[in-house]
């Protein structure tokens, strides 16, 4: 924040130098203030504008009437969520689906970090470090693709396997049971090395010199890993844990767009594809306001998670999230 | 120090480079397929290396235009190159006027952004307002609404904020004016940070799915991305875009085709992968300490 300057007379200024000081201000940052524009701008009609869109939950929205000529219905779609069944689904297979993404995403890139961290020959711990988050860097639609080349009932290699080991065909992208798992496989291999980056920096900053008291003292590597690299990790670990529980709404919307299908809803269905669904996908009218009204709810709900988490995180330490 | 080398050490190494292998195999695995003949794939041949090498899957796919995909390539392409370079300038821009101190009203126009990040409209106001300004079924759209990304907005300033005000000062004094202390002084010393943020901000172009799936439904401004749903998942195992050939005496599957399709969505980020990993590194650290 700017110091104020507050004059020390409590009389209020003239109104002429008022003004004459915010032309001495325009005139000497002009140019600043120009470079400053196309992002305002930005701001404006990407970022805020969108927000002030979000009225049309409380609308009948018609895209021929607009947002500013739509009636207003007050709280009708709000209502109309807590009587849709269907609802409790998308809210429930949103929170496993995270959930489930969490079990596993969150104590491997740990595991693999802690493993990296052990190697003495440097051209494989740099090879290793350097593909595993190689993943991360490749589009949703690819992976989804290859993972259907893989488990294709009739052509993929998994089934292949599956075959000769007499064992009957899966049809892995058509049954329920099997989408989560698939997700959560593609979540952790997209991942793991990236968020293991996070670690593998905080152990860098690690003194080497307790290291080598701790071996002069007898304590094996186990040991030093779990008394010394263990702990020191913490901070990080709870800053880590926090965020990612402050996001337990976020689903990767894109990789669920393009692997689920009609067949496995019941379990791929979650409350983002439903509002791209309502809006983008529907045979009949696009439900603009009803998807929005859903999605605000979300928005809501995920926004005090991810403020109160930080300021949980803050607790913790002196990084915070913004 | 520790220079022993133990059974531990030796069986932790075989199993790291396992897991990186496991990790990248089956790129390594499309790329097989794409290269072997159809008659090889289809007697389950090519798991560990490609059979009857060849590149004429390629050739069919890039030069048969019912298909596509060139131009969800050329497309593709585009939008990543004119997009970066977009982004790249209005995020440096908008940074450095709100890390310079004399500026009023910086720490609101930051909060907004923030907020604006935490708290998501949704896809369907955005669309509303996107439609009402002309950007639907037009290539800008891949450019000018997501130039600035909060986060790198976040990363850049904070960089700023670090350099020492005498930089300003001592350029003033010379005669330099704001945009010329920006693009001169200051963005000479900006070029890692820039770097690094490019990257990302290439690889998010690149990589787009939904925003190209809602906005553009001329064919002509396709993404490769999109085409690959439509080519490769949508299609099943019921194939219609792709057909067993006969190609200069090459037989050639589905199989062939589609891993040649996913190949070439992703060749560009594996050719300049061992380049700019280094940036990665850098931008994923930069990021996790906001």
């Amino acid at each position: 924040m700017e110091k104020v300057i507050t004059s020390e007379r409590m009389t209020p200024l003239p109104q002429k130098t008022r003004i004459r000081r915010f032309l001495d201000y325009m005139n000497t940052n002009k140019l600043l203030l120009l470079m400053l524009l196309p992002g305002l701008i930005s701001l404006v009609l990407f970022k805020l504008a969108p927000l002030g869109g979000m009225i049309i939950a409380f609308q009948d929205f018609s895209a021929f009437r607009g947002v500013l000529g739509s009636p207003f219905v007050g709280l009708e779609h709000f209502q109309r969520i807590f009587e849709d069944p269907y609802i409790w689904t998308l809210v429930k297979n949103t929170i496993i689906l995270a959930f489930y993404s969490l079990l596993f995403t969150f104590p491997i890139p740990i595991l693999f970090a802690l493993l990296l961290n052990e190697v003495r020959v440097r051209w494989i711990k740099g090879s290793v470090q350097s593909l595993s988050f190689l993943p991360y860097f490749i589009s949703s639609a690819v992976m989804v693709s290859i993972l259907y080349t893989l488990l294709s009932p009739s052509t993929g290699l998994v089934n292949d396997i599956l075959a000769r080991f007499g064992l009957d065909t899966i049809y892995f992208m058509a049954e329920p049971g099997w989408f989560r798992s698939n997700y959560v496989l593609l979540q952790v291999w997209q991942t793991f090395g990236y968020s293991a980056i996070v670690y593998i920096a905080a152990m860098a900053a690690i003194d080497p010199s307790v290291y080598e008291s701790a071996s002069l003292d007898g304590a094996s590597r186990f040991q030093q890993m779990l008394h010394i690299t263990l702990p020191s990790l913490k901070p990080t670990i709870a800053i880590m844990l926090i965020i990612s529980v402050g996001n337990i709404f976020t689903v990767d919307l894109d990789r669920i767009l393009l692997m689920y299908n009609q067949s496995v809803y019941e379990t791929a269905d979650v409350i983002q594809t439903y509002v791209y669904r309502l809006a983008f996908a529907s045979t009949g009218f696009p439900e603009y306001s009803y998807g929005t009204a859903v999605n605000l709810l979300k928005s809501v709900v995920a926004y005090i998670l991810v403020v109160g988490t930080n300021k949980l995180s803050t607790k913790y330490s002196d990084t915070r999230l913004f | 120090m520790r220079t022993k080398i133990s059974l531990f050490d030796i069986c932790n190494n075989i199993f790291l480079l396992m897991i990186a292998l496991v990790c990248t195999y089956p790129f390594l695995y499309i790329f097989f397929l794409s290269i072997s003949d159809g008659r090889s794939i289809a007697s389950g041949d090519v798991a560990f290396f490609p059979k009857n090498v060849n590149f004429e899957a390629y050739q069919y796919i890039l030069t048969n235009s019912r298909l596509g995909i060139f131009r969800g390539l050329l497309n593709s392409g585009i939008y990543t190159v004119v997009g970066t370079v977009v982004a790249l300038l209005l995020t440096y821009m908008t940074a450095y006027v709100l890390s310079r101190r004399q500026i009023k009203g910086r720490f609101l126009i930051m909060s907004l952004f923030v907020f604006s990040w935490v708290f998501e409209a949704g896809i369907i106001p955005a669309y509303i307002v996107l439609n009402k300004l002309g950007f639907v079924d037009n290539w800008l759209v891949m450019i000018i609404p997501n130039a600035i990304n909060v986060q790198f907005l976040i990363i850049t300033k904070t960089f700023l904020d670090g350099l020492p005000v005498e930089l300003e000062e001592a350029a003033k004094i010379d005669g330099a004016n704001d945009f010329q202390i920006m693009s001169r002084v200051f963005l000479a010393i900006s070029k890692p940070i820039l770097a690094t943020i490019g990257v990302f901000y290439a690889v998010f172009i690149w990589n787009q799915y939904l925003m190209p799936l809602i906005y553009l439904q001329n064919p002509n401004l396709q993404t490769i991305q999109v085409m690959l749903k439509k080519l490769v998942i949508s299609s099943g195992d019921s194939n219609t875009a792709f057909r067993t050939i006969i190609q200069n005496g090459i037989m050639l599957n589905p199989g062939n085709l589609k891993a040649a399709a996913i190949f070439v969505a992703m060749v560009p980020i594996v050719l300049v992968y061992p380049f700019v990993q280094k940036y990665f590194k850098k931008g994923i650290l930069l990021g996790s300490v906001k």
